[in-house]
């Protein structure tokens, strides 16, 4: 692995702010690619497949396109007749066209595109397109698709330029996108070890991000370019994207993209913007497309899941063996889930010392709708296994579920799943915190208040940030010492922008206000593989950083020559080069670049992180570092409806070094939100690949009275820490495992399933006639 | 909350070949006629006609609270009124809470201390429903904030730091 480049010390005079726009955001002046006006800009809707599975037999817009104030109206079979496009996308197999050409795969797949004058016009319009379908037997759950009566993707897999980590792995007339492996130590042996042995299915269902901005983008092409303001987090992705679809050189597209009304991972890769920029191409004007809140649900979800866990410990408490089989749903196309797959995979393997692990994990087709990535990434699913059985292990065997984890949580330098010995590692720490917040007492399970039953929960969580992977941040300082940052990391809420600049910022110690960063904009900030994953505070700061240090090292060489001193006799302080503790001998930043005759001083990085796991046994860099996390909740059941509140919850995340202190806490509070509602509420519901919850009058998200009354948080911090981790997503994946251990204690009803419903509860509790013995008894 | 009380105000009116009709409304304290379809949303006349790009849709059935205006000082989700409804009452959009010069309300303010936001998408509609909340419940506790800004959804998750801005508004506002 790479030895992680070091930090420049804290500036002294660096103000952090929460957001450097803050301003503007509470004037509700911020703008958003939905707010962009061009001059003859017209507007775009799809029309989408009502089936889950259809051949396209027949489809005739002749009188929409008749419809006054319809511009233009492209079909699937318009585009199949084109050979100036190449009218597939997908991240890594371009399995997804435009529009439907042969057939739908799910609820909602778009067939038709119409752009007219104003939104009422392009609505009308679809109606008056004419489309016979044939339907075909549909895909609809796990079993349908490993069955194979019907297949999804009947054509083997178009593959494009893709990552350097992604391992291809499918079969022919089948259902199976993908299929990741990990063989770790012998799992035979490791059975064999074991004085007992467990086995248990998990499920999650697909859940959509639901960002309050849906995705957006207007297009428009200028003297044979193609433009896009988009809501994308990875402008550079959907450019390579396009530039394929529309046979052009990369630098015929251009993409900007403003702050982004939330992500989640749902705004990665090319999603509006194809189909966007074909109507912008036919029509020669601006076109935009912005998805309705129903449209948004079957644009990308969370995978939905099953993973069977066969764990085998020995009888004084050591993990020696885990057998993990994983089923990721990823829907009508593959989108990112040939890679998510290998974090979810290995990701079962969990922060534990397991020397024998053997893990085959799936993606899955099926009709419906995309499935992606999804904060978390794969990791959400795994932990709820892995946390769940843990709790379901140590009762089993009545054992302290504290201290059956504290006995296998790993320590510095053990090996983790794929092999790489961890460093910095902190789990233990993050669990005895967690514990000692929530109040936790092993020989407590449960207090019951007349018909309320309370119960606490813990969990720990490890997650990869995407390895290896590019980020790369031009410099200019100016003539007035005034210091901007090129850069395409995208802001969309997690104070991308804020904390750039005051990374680059201290380098030269600097005020906040001599700083300024750019929206990403492809034709001139440099290359980023996007902002996902966590790792942009440590990917792209780490860029910055270099680029700044490069520029130090500039004014101290011109700085040398003018203060007639040695460079290792010099420092920064407060934008200005001195002779380290003489403020009287110095020199500002702007004098140095005017006497240099430089214009401005440049300087470009590029952070690139080393890794990869081999194809047959997952084994290798998984992840440049290991993100760490714990949760602990206690929970009031009602009895009598199964109704669960969760009235405290604890996050502990590991984050080296803190860049914004109320950004890192905003995104761990929001972590527990998103947590929570998968937790307890968040499921989408399909009956024959319709989707009957696709609106937010029957899909529930938490809400402020959903949040509980007491939540603490553990952002770890370790001074002496070079390494800053993203801490976007760290936190969410024990949200769902310890509010499910907090309820089997509360009411010995445990649920494999989720979310956890007050269903579920009450089911569970029906079919209990529960030994009450460890309840403690309290007057209500 | 629902603008019926005003469905009686309306009265049939001469439809242009656009399918259009005339209607005056007062945003921000001044009086806007604009041209509009019947069934356009007071949401999307703001936005559309008026440019007034602080509403926001995000559910568009009246649940997430991204839309709200204040209509005489009530919250109302801008996505469900029809925006011949809301003439004749005071409608108040985040673009008027600040002063002439871009000052900011206490409201504003503390939420700008607290951060109480990430994306900020839903911030304009916290501030609108906190400022009704805080005129009509000047003394409002958490837990009453918590219930009043029920109908505002942060996907984000800034709920902590919010209720923490509005509690520090409501001592701001009380000087
Ligand atoms: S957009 Fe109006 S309440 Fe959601
Ligand atoms: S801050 Fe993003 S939705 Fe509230």
């Amino acid at each position: 692995m790479d030895s992680h480049p070091s930090f420049a010390p804290s500036g002294t005079q660096m103000q952090v702010p929460g957001m450097l726009d803050a301003n503007l955001r509470v004037r509700g002046r911020v703008e958003y690619a939905m707010d962009a006006k061009l001059p003859g800009m017209i507007h775009a809707k799809l029309l989408r497949s009502p089936h889950a599975h259809a051949r396209l037999v027949s489809i005739d817009a002749s009188r929409a396109r008749a419809l006054p104030g319809v511009i233009a109206v492209i079909t699937g079979p318009d585009l199949a007749n084109r050979d100036d496009i190449y009218p597939y996308y997908g991240p890594i197999f371009r399995d997804q066209s435009v529009l439907v050409m042969d057939k739908a795969r799910f609820v909602g797949d778009p067939v038709a595109a119409v752009a007219a004058i104003d939104l009422d016009t392009a609505q009308a319009a679809l109606d008056l397109i004419d489309v016979e379908w044939e339907e075909l037997e549909p895909v609809l759950s796990l079993d349908d698709a490993l069955a194979a009566g019907s297949i999804v993707h009947d054509e083997p897999p178009r593959l494009g330029q893709t990552f350097a980590d992604i391992i291809v792995r499918t079969e022919a007339n089948s259902n199976i996108c993908n299929h990741f492996k990990l063989r770790k130590g012998n799992i035979e042996d490791g059975f064999a070890q074991a004085d007992h042995v467990f086995e248990d299915v998990f499920t999650s269902p697909p859940v959509q991000h639901v960002p309050m901005e849906t995705h957006n983008c207007v297009a428009w092409w200028e003297n044979g370019v193609l433009r896009l303001i988009s809501a994308t987090q990875m402008p550079f992705s959907v450019r390579a994207q396009l530039a394929e679809i529309f046979k052009v050189p990369q630098t015929r597209v251009r993409i900007t993209v403003p702050t982004l009304g939330g992500g989640y991972g749902a705004k990665t890769y090319a999603k509006v913007e194809p189909v966007t920029a074909v109507l912008a191409q036919v029509t020669g004007r601006p076109v935009r497309l912005h998805l309705t809140r129903e449209e948004e649900f079957v644009t990308i979800t969370k995978h939905g899941m099953q993973i069977r866990m066969k764990t085998g410990v020995t009888r004084d408490g050591k993990i020696v063996a885990r057998h993990s089989t994983c089923y990721f749903n990823t829907g009508a196309y593959a989108d990112i889930g040939p890679r998510l797959i290998k974090n979810g995979g290995f990701g079962t393997g969990g922060p534990h010392k397991i020397d024998n692990v053997w893990v085959d994990s799936y993606a899955v087709y099926t009709n419906l709708a995309p499935a992606g990535a999804f904060r978390g990434y794969g990791v959400s699913q795994a932990a709820w296994a892995y946390e769940s059985q843990m709790d379901m292990i140590a009762d089993r065997l009545g054992w302290d579920p504290y201290e059956f984890r504290m006995k296998n949580l790993l320590n510095e330098g053990e090996p983790v799943m794929t092999g790489e010995p961890m460093y910095d590692a902190h789990f233990k720490d993050l669990l005895a915190t967690a514990a000692e917040r929530i109040g936790w007492d092993a020989n407590v399970k449960a207090v019951r208040h007349g018909n309320k039953v309370r119960g606490k929960g813990l969990s720990v969580i490890i997650k990869a940030s995407v390895t290896p992977s590019t980020s790369s941040a031009s410099v200019k300082l100016n003539e007035d010492g005034s210091l901007q940052i090129l850069s395409s990391a995208v802001e969309m809420g997690q104070g991308a922008e804020t904390t750039l600049s005051v990374l680059g910022g201290e380098v030269l110690d600097l005020r906040l206000d001599q700083v300024s960063i750019t929206h990403p904009d492809t034709d001139f900030t440099p290359y980023d593989q996007g902002t996902s994953s966590s790792r942009n505070t440590y990917s792209m700061g780490t860029a910055v950083k270099m680029a700044v240090e490069d520029i130090k090292q500039q004014l101290f060489r011109l700085a040398s020559d003018d203060l007639e001193v040695a460079i290792g006799d010099l420092e920064v302080f407060r934008g200005r080069v001195q002779v380290k503790g003489v403020p009287e001998r110095s020199v500002g930043y702007g004098d140095l670049v005017r006497k240099a005759r430089a214009g401005n001083l440049l300087a470009t990085a590029v952070y690139a992180s080393n890794g990869g796991l081999d194809p047959e046994t997952g084994q290798g860099i998984g992840s440049v570092h290991w993100h760490q996390a714990a949760g602990a909740a206690e929970v009031e059941v009602d009895l009598d409806t199964g109704r669960i509140e969760v009235l405290k919850y604890h996050a502990g995340v590991y984050a080296g070094r803190i860049a914004n202190p109320a950004q890192a806490e905003l995104q761990t509070e929001g972590n527990i939100a998103f947590g929570l509602g998968q937790a307890l509420y968040e499921e989408m519901i399909y009956d024959g690949g319709q989707l009957q919850n696709g609106n937010l009058a029957d899909y529930m998200i938490v809400s402020i009275e959903d949040m509980p009354r007491q939540i603490s948080l553990d952002v770890l911090e370790r001074h002496e820490s070079h390494d800053i981790h993203g801490i976007g997503e760290t936190s969410l994946p024990p949200c769902m495992p310890a509010v499910g251990n907090a309820v089997f204690r509360a009411t010995g009803v445990r649920i494999l399933d989720l979310p956890i419903t007050p269903e579920k509860v009450l089911r569970g509790l029906r079919a209990n006639a529960r030994p009450q013995a460890h309840v403690q008894e309290i007057d209500a | 909350m629902t603008a019926e009380d005003t469905v009686a105000g309306v009265t049939a009116r001469a439809v242009d070949g656009d399918g259009r009709i005339s209607i005056t409304l007062q945003v921000n304290g001044r009086e806007q006629r604009i041209q509009v379809r019947p069934h356009h949303t007071l949401l999307e006349v703001l936005r559309n006609e008026l440019g007034l790009t602080g509403p926001r849709e995000g559910c568009g059935v009246g649940m997430c609270g991204a839309c709200t205006v204040l209509v005489d000082g009530r919250p109302v989700s801008g996505c469900l009124l029809p925006a011949a409804l809301a003439e004749g009452h005071e409608l108040t959009t985040i673009e008027g809470l600040e002063g002439p010069n871009g000052e900011l309300h206490p409201i504003q303010q503390a939420f700008v201390d607290h951060t109480g936001f990430q994306c900020s998408y839903c911030t304009p509609g916290f501030i609108l429903t906190s400022k009704a909340l805080l005129a009509e419940q000047p003394d409002a506790s958490r837990d009453e904030a918590r219930a009043y800004l029920a109908g505002n959804l942060c996907r984000c998750g800034s709920y902590v730091k919010i209720l923490d801005s509005v509690m520090d508004a409501k001592e701001r506002l009380k000087g």
